[in-house]
């Protein structure tokens, strides 16, 4: 009965003793990276350590809204190129990912707010990034279901609109980097959990894994929330991250009603409709430090009120499935991506926040350029850990830093 | 809400209404002298303990004191201190 | 159709008649129907259209386990109508249907299932790339069951409540209420929660008796009599539990009856302890169009008959793994059922006095034999029926085929709560091995099924809760124990996964079409534990969320892999029972502060915009650029409602050393007559909050922060304090007090015509703070500040007096040309000072420093660890940071909007704000820009949006563009 297997990411693979790069994480940002680093690097040794199944931490988890419209230039070349590898990766992996480029409608709902996403359309009109200011009735006209009346919480002001973006099948991305990277060679160990990081000399030498010992000196560390905790308990590192819960939920399937990705800071609330027709809308994070991945009732009747209030038509509509999955939060809401600093041949890919999902094709493809090469790829350098202690915070969100973790 | 939390001052209540304070890091560093490294240390860096922390909470919408407490940060209930700190 | 009119066990009454529309024709129910029990009394069988293969939909569970009968109901997509009572004049539309139900012509795609394996969507679709745009159209349309208007205005009233309990029972059937009253006698305070309009659970619709006779449905009578005449515990009837959190936390709706006075109410419970009676649900039987309408549970059949009155076939065949299986064919049969075969799935081990019945009626029985195959187009008109092993076949005519392989609890609660789940072997249930704390199953749910037994577990279940909650009662505990102990246990579960079959349609889940066959591809490639089967092959996601193939597909998946491990159950996720957003709601109020003259400033025409927790005028005419608000402040006197900042006193031994933690100045130079203007700092140096501060006595300060600020500045100070045992005391005088601006060249002509003491220049200087009494009456705090650049007093007076202030005011001001300016007015006019506005003219990359606030920061006391003082340190020689710069736009050009970027071929920075000063008529504002830009004189290249390659320029100028000795605001 099982002689018909042909598992999608190739058979199961024995532990080698060495490899010459070990990718701790069967993520997003793992897969893609294993994926760059035997196709444009030449490096095919490569073994993913992934302590479940791929993609059940955060790449299944989150709700797979892509867009390039960042608040600032160190960020908006790096999703813009994310966002045009969509297409290009869907024919190289042969697998379709489902990029539906609908567009994001990004709500604003006071002048102070207007003027504010006035800067992100003018830079991503500066880089190239199609996005523009429109009003409400503009929004209105791209979605009908909106609110945009005076009696609301937060009357609707205008709006960011950003046509390239849109959704992408996030499982789909998970399978189709899976299966293009063990096609060229990289072994991928489910159910193999990296125990402890060797290093000898302020290098790394070697990686513990439930399965044995992999010596290896290079080690890339992209297990998204769980990055952290594995870097300081087993590198004694410690980063300026925080482990949030973040909440999701969809509705029951309906036919055609939202044909934009619509979202709302002021709401916290962002809705679109995925291809099965469920409204996917989140995302609240209880502002503490958790790994459960725990939804709360708190959370889906505050998604209820906002969501009553500018899409009143969802108030029919019954939800059906909420989860919660992690987010690893930085105080400047931009990821760490650095290597050989302070351990030679130590990647760190973290601190992605909820940003993890639009970012992962290209940073796989600069994190792969760096840990072949070891030098750092110009467009990730502003991404380094030590901007904090040289008091060179991202600015990609406009709030100031506060001492709680949800910043 | 996955979250009550117990405040030395009004008892058991609904984790909404505290605000989490971060890890407890001690008692601010002399401002004379510090480095960089251990400035950002103390700031920003975390632990990010999977298990049971030691940390700071304010009861915002009730007596308004800042207090310590442990919490498993695995299954978000108050724990008991680790054997070592007690 | 005729309904079975005198059954004792009837939750409809037949007296009363209630009528809906379907498909343009009038149908006549009864009182107590269904949606769907009513439509199937008048023949209708095709609920509805499956999502993929649009293959015809019956009833299938009668307890919404999916999707068969969601249908339209009143406009409103999805409605469950097997669960939803019907209401005279309800209109009706079936889902997912081009043409009816009945006749579908998409049924087509059934043929087509060999061309959607498991996964197809990701393999095909994409080559060439052009056709993904089409197919997704295409892929959207089919997608999705119901429709909603994007105008659909739902009706009704919601309603919310938030309950506190000792013991909250979940499931109002005998072991729920036994649990219940167990625990109320004990004198605790229950609730008790029973998804069904009415209580009963599995007793309610059977004959069968407990050991002393008593039929059963008359037991559960008994029992809810008792229930409802106990004081202490709180009945939800039609209650659905959604969620279980941390804590016994349970959160849960309730469907209102006509009199409650709301449609639905959410109900959040804190709870002591819990008992979960939640019962069980059948385990759908897998074989070929096992979903054929006509193929209906057990429960199914037996309540549309005994609660219902409604006979669920001409004739029948059984299929069934269970004793339950075989009472209802006993009783259906006694009821008028033609039954023309019984196959029991189990060899042996049936209850001997069923098997008795059935031979007395002359009714077949096969044991060890299955059904494969339910034969006929749109409905069953005949089934085959196999021996387990395969070998050996047989078909037999039938409207009807009663399919079940047996029970599954609902054990959703013990999920959402955490529990670790295990396989139990005997009776084949996932059950928790770990129960969470405070938690306790009663009744069906451990896998008992006899009457007695589930009473009697009910009873243990509720003394457990009510011990867990306090009250003493182990001694009765261990007696019941014992008591249950000599009953009989659970009973072994039919262990076939599979009827023999390939499976090509056999239905895992009914929803997505998953079939046992693209479960199999799902597993061949690669995706071979159940959470990826889900994910892989689409089970389990649709509107039942898992009722139908969450016991199914782990079995399957472990038989088919031939896993040495034990099945592990899928995840369920809240809400149990879907629930709308509507309900979730509930009252939906907006919450916002309002200053004590909101109204006023409402009837002088103010435009409110809510800013952080308050409702502020932003604008008091329909011009956005405010002229005559502006020039009326500049050449004449206005009035600001400014009660939003926050006010504070902080007094006690140690609290110019809070202050000194806090303010980057030295507070210690803060006197009693003069205001100190000062700002904090977050710990990266960034400018949280600026203020103003007056020492009012010894120890004992008064200060003002930012609008956003003042909810967090008790907080913030306490939080930078904690370690230091320091004695202070923080009052928040926020809304204690009203504030009001009184700014403009006849400011002081104003207030002179309201207060009695010297207010001269001399006597009340700039920078001064002086107490008084307007009109000998009303205590006011008067500080002269200067934010919008002219002669200005800002006034705090108790919020009861604001009103009356105001009104003094605006009289006294009559003569000169006093009126109301808004928050954008004040915007300009401090803009044209070069006074910046935290997080418009700073942010996350600029501090103290950058914004040139710097002369504030004492960089002598060291000692006070200030706030901020490390990183304003350690970052003031850093080159290349965003700096604040006054900026003119070149050849009088009209100001950049704000937002714009100053570019050259990367981003150099942008541009705060930016106005048409009308009193010097040239476009000024500030901007952030490198600091290499920030030079005096310096071009900048201005990059707007849609500016299609045009750049404007702008010089950096000195600031600020009024006033610059600053006479004006001084004088």
């Amino acid at each position: 009965m099982l002689g018909k297997r042909k598992p999608l990411w190739g058979k199961k693979k024995r532990l080698k003793s060495s490899y010459d790069a070990v990718i701790i994480g069967g993520g997003l940002h793992g897969l893609a990276t294993a994926y760059y680093l035997a196709k444009e690097q030449g490096l095919t040794d490569v073994a993913i350590i992934e302590k479940r199944y791929i993609g059940l931490g955060g790449a299944g988890r989150n709700t797979a809204i892509v867009r390039a419209n960042q608040r600032t230039q160190e960020n908006v070349p790096l999703y813009k190129e994310a966002l045009d590898l969509w297409p290009v990766l869907t024919k190289e992996l042969d697998f379709n990912l489902m990029f539906n480029n609908c567009g994001n409608v990004n709500l604003m709902h006071s002048e102070a707010a207007m003027k504010a996403a006035r800067m992100n359309v003018a830079t991503a009109q500066f880089h190239g990034v199609e996005s523009h200011l429109i009003d409400a009735k503009e929004a209105k006209a791209l979605v009908p279901a909106l609110n945009i009346s005076e009696d609301i919480t937060y009357p609707i002001h205008g709006a960011m609109y950003h046509p390239p973006g849109g959704i992408v099948r996030h499982d789909a991305v998970v399978w189709g980097l899976a299966k293009g990277a063990a096609k060229q060679g990289v072994h991928i160990h489910q159910q193999t959990e990296a125990t402890a990081i060797h290093t000898g000399g302020g290098r790394i030498t070697g990686v513990e894994t439930t399965r044995g010992r992999i010596s290896t000196n290079r080690v890339l560390v992209s297990a998204g929330g769980y990055s952290a905790g594995i870097i300081n308990r087993m590198l004694g590192l410690r980063l300026p991250i925080s482990v949030l819960t973040i909440q999701a939920m969809v509705t029951q399937p309906l036919k055609p009603i939202l044909d934009h990705v619509v979202s709302s800071g002021a709401y916290h609330c962002y809705a679109n409709q995925t291809l099965k027709g469920e409204i996917a809308t989140g995302a609240h994070m209880d502002p503490w430090p958790n790994y459960t991945t725990q939804n709360t009732a708190h959370y889906i009747k505050h998604q209820a009120e906002a969501l009553s209030d500018w899409l009143p038509c969802l108030r029919g509509v019954k939800f059906m499935r909420i989860w919660g999955g992690l987010a690893d939060m930085t105080p400047d809401m931009a990821p760490i991506m650095d290597g050989n600093d302070p351990v030679g041949g130590l990647y760190m890919d973290c601190g992605w926040g909820y940003f993890g999902f639009k970012s992962c094709s290209a940073v796989g493809k600069y994190m792969a350029q760096y840990m072949a090469t070891g030098n750092c790829p110009d467009i990730l350098k502003p991404f380094h850990l030590r901007r904090y202690e040289n008091h060179r915070l991202m600015g990609e969100t406009a709030a100031l830093v506060n001492y709680t973790p949800d910043n | 809400m996955a979250l009550t939390l117990t405040c030395p001052i009004c008892g058991k209540r609904n984790g909404y209404e505290f605000r989490f304070g971060g890890e407890d890091k001690g008692p601010r560093p002399p401002e004379e002298g510090l480095t960089p490294g251990a400035w950002c240390d103390y700031v920003h860096m975390n632990n990010c303990t999977a298990g049971v922390q030691k940390e700071w909470w304010f009861h915002r919408d009730g007596c308004g004191s800042w207090f310590t407490t442990w919490r498993d940060t695995t299954r978000n209930l108050e724990a008991e201190p680790p054997e070592a700190n007690k | 159709m005729n309904r079975l009119n005198q059954l004792p066990t009837l939750r409809i009454d037949p007296a009363v008649n209630h009528s809906l529309t379907y498909r343009g024709r009038t149908y006549q129910g009864v009182a107590g129907d269904t949606v769907a029990t009513a439509l199937f009394a008048n023949g209708v069988r095709i609920f509805g259209r499956s999502l993929k293969y649009h293959r015809p939909r019956g009833l299938y569970s009668l307890d919404g386990e999916c999707s068969n009968t969601c249908m339209e109901v009143d406009g409103i997509p999805n409605v469950r109508a097997e669960n939803t009572l019907l209401e005279n004049g309800m209109t009706v539309k079936e889902q997912n249907v081009k043409g009816s139900a009945e006749r579908d012509w998409l049924g087509f795609m059934d043929k087509l299932d060999w061309m959607m394996p498991a996964g197809f969507y990701y393999k095909i679709m994409h080559k060439p790339a052009a056709i993904w745009p089409m197919a997704m159209k295409q892929i959207r349309k089919a997608a999705g069951l119901g429709i909603i208007s994007a105008d659909h205005k739902m009706k009704g009233r919601y309603d919310e409540q938030f309950l506190k309990a000792e013991v909250t029972v979940i499931g109002g059937g005998a072991a729920g209420m036994a649990a219940a009253l167990a625990a109320a006698q004990s004198g605790r305070r229950v609730i008790l929660l029973e998804s069904r309009p009415h209580l009963g659970g599995c007793f309610d619709y059977r004959v069968s008796t407990t050991s002393d006779g008593t039929p059963l449905h008359e037991r559960a009578r008994q029992l809810a009599e008792k229930v409802k005449q106990t004081t202490n515990i709180r009945l939800f009837e039609h209650t659905s539990m959604v969620g279980a959190y941390n804590n016994n936390l349970i959160t849960a709706f309730q469907v209102g009856k006509a009199d409650d006075g709301f449609t639905e109410c959410y109900i959040e419970i804190r709870s002591d302890s819990v008992v979960v009676a939640t019962g069980c649900i059948e385990r759908p039987l897998l074989f070929d169009n096992n979903e054929r309408p006509g193929v209906m549970q057990v429960g199914c059949a037996h309540r549309l008959a005994r609660t219902y009155g409604l006979l669920p076939g001409n004739a029948a065949v059984f299929s069934v793994g269970h004793n339950p299986g075989l009472e209802a064919a006993v009783d259906l049969f006694d009821l008028g059922l033609k039954i023309n075969c019984v196959a029991d799935i189990r060899e042996d081990g049936q209850d001997p006095a069923l098997l008795l019945a059935l031979t007395e009626r002359k009714i077949p029985v096969l044991k060890g034999w299955v059904a494969t195959k339910a034969h006929g187009s749109k409905m069953v008109q005949k089934a085959t029926l196999c021996t387990i092993d395969g070998m050996v076949k047989r078909q037999f005519s039938c409207d009807l085929l009663v399919a079940s392989a047996g029970l599954t609890p609902v054990s959703g609660p013990f999920i959402l709560a955490q529990a670790i789940m295990g396989y139990d072997d005997h009776t084949g249930y996932f059950l928790p091995d770990q129960l969470p704390e405070k938690m306790f199953p009663a009744g069906r749910i451990t896998g008992i099924n006899d009457p007695d037994a589930i009473e009697t577990s009910g009873r243990l279940a509720g003394l457990e809760a009510a011990s867990a909650a306090g009250a003493d009662l182990w001694t009765k505990v261990a007696e019941t124990r014992n008591a249950l102990a000599a009953m009989p246990g659970p009973e072994r579960g039919c262990k076939l996964v599979i009827a023999p079959v390939k499976g090509r349609k056999s239905f895992i889940c009914f929803d997505e079409d998953a079939t046992v066959k693209s479960v199999k591809q799902a597993i061949d490639q690669g995706f071979d534990v159940p959470e990826l089967v889900k994910r892989f092959a689409g089970v389990g996601l649709g509107p039942g969320q898992g009722g139908i193939p969450g016991h199914n597909l782990p079995l399957f998946v472990a038989k088919y892999t031939a896993s040495k491990e034990t099945p592990k159950p899928t995840t369920v996720r809240p809400p149990l029972v879907p629930a709308f957003i509507a309900t979730y709601a509930g009252y939906n109020h907006h919450m916002f502060k309002r200053t004590p003259i909101h109204h006023s400033q409402k009837a002088d025409g103010g435009i409110f915009r809510n800013i952080g927790v308050w409702q502020r005028a932003r604008y008091f005419t329909a011009d956005v650029d405010c002229k005559e608000e502006i020039l009326n402040v500049r050449n004449n006197v206005g009035m600001l409602d400014a009660s939003t900042l926050g006010k504070f006193r902080i007094h006690g031994p140690d609290a110019l050393k809070a202050l000194q933690r806090v303010y980057v100045s030295d507070m210690g130079k803060a006197g009693k007559d003069r205001i100190k203007y000062s700002a904090m700092c977050n710990d990266d140096g960034c400018v949280i909050d600026d203020g103003v501060v007056v020492k009012r006595g010894e120890n004992d300060y008064y200060f003002t922060t930012s609008t956003g600020r003042a909810g967090q500045t008790a907080e913030w100070i306490r939080y930078h304090t904690r370690y230091d045992n320091w004695d202070f005391h923080l009052v928040n005088l926020t809304d204690a007090m009203g504030v009001i601006n009184l700014s403009g060249p006849n400011a002081r002509k104003v207030l002179t015509k309201v207060v009695d003491i010297d207010l001269s220049n001399e006597a009340f200087p700039f920078s001064g703070y002086r107490e008084f009494y307007i009109q000998d009456t009303i205590f006011t705090r008067a500080l002269r500040l200067g934010f919008v650049g002219e002669l200005s007093y800002e006034l705090h007076v108790p919020s009861s007096y604001m009103q009356a202030v105001w009104d003094l005011l605006t009289e006294a001001g009559k003569a000169f040309g006093i009126r109301n300016f808004g928050v954008e007015a004040q915007n300009v006019l401090r803009m044209e000072k070069g006074h910046i506005i935290l997080g418009q003219e700073s942010e996350q990359r600029t501090n103290l420093l950058d914004v040139g606030l710097g002369f504030l920061w004492d960089r002598s006391k060291t000692v006070a660890r200030t706030v901020g003082a490390v990183a304003l340190r350690q970052a003031a020689n850093d080159t290349g940071r965003l700096t604040l710069v006054g900026i003119r736009m070149e050849d009088d050009a009209r100001p950049a909007r704000d937002g714009s970027l100053i570019v050259d071929n990367k981003v150099r920075g942008y541009v705060a704000t930016m106005r048409r000063s009308f009193t010097s008529g040239e476009a000024v504002g500030m901007a952030l820009v490198e600091s290499q830009l920030a030079g005096a004189g310096t071009r900048l290249e201005i990059f707007e949006d849609e500016c299609n390659g045009v750049r404007i320029y702008a010089r950096v100028v000195p600031m600020p563009f009024y006033d610059p000795e600053g006479e004006r605001m001084k004088s």
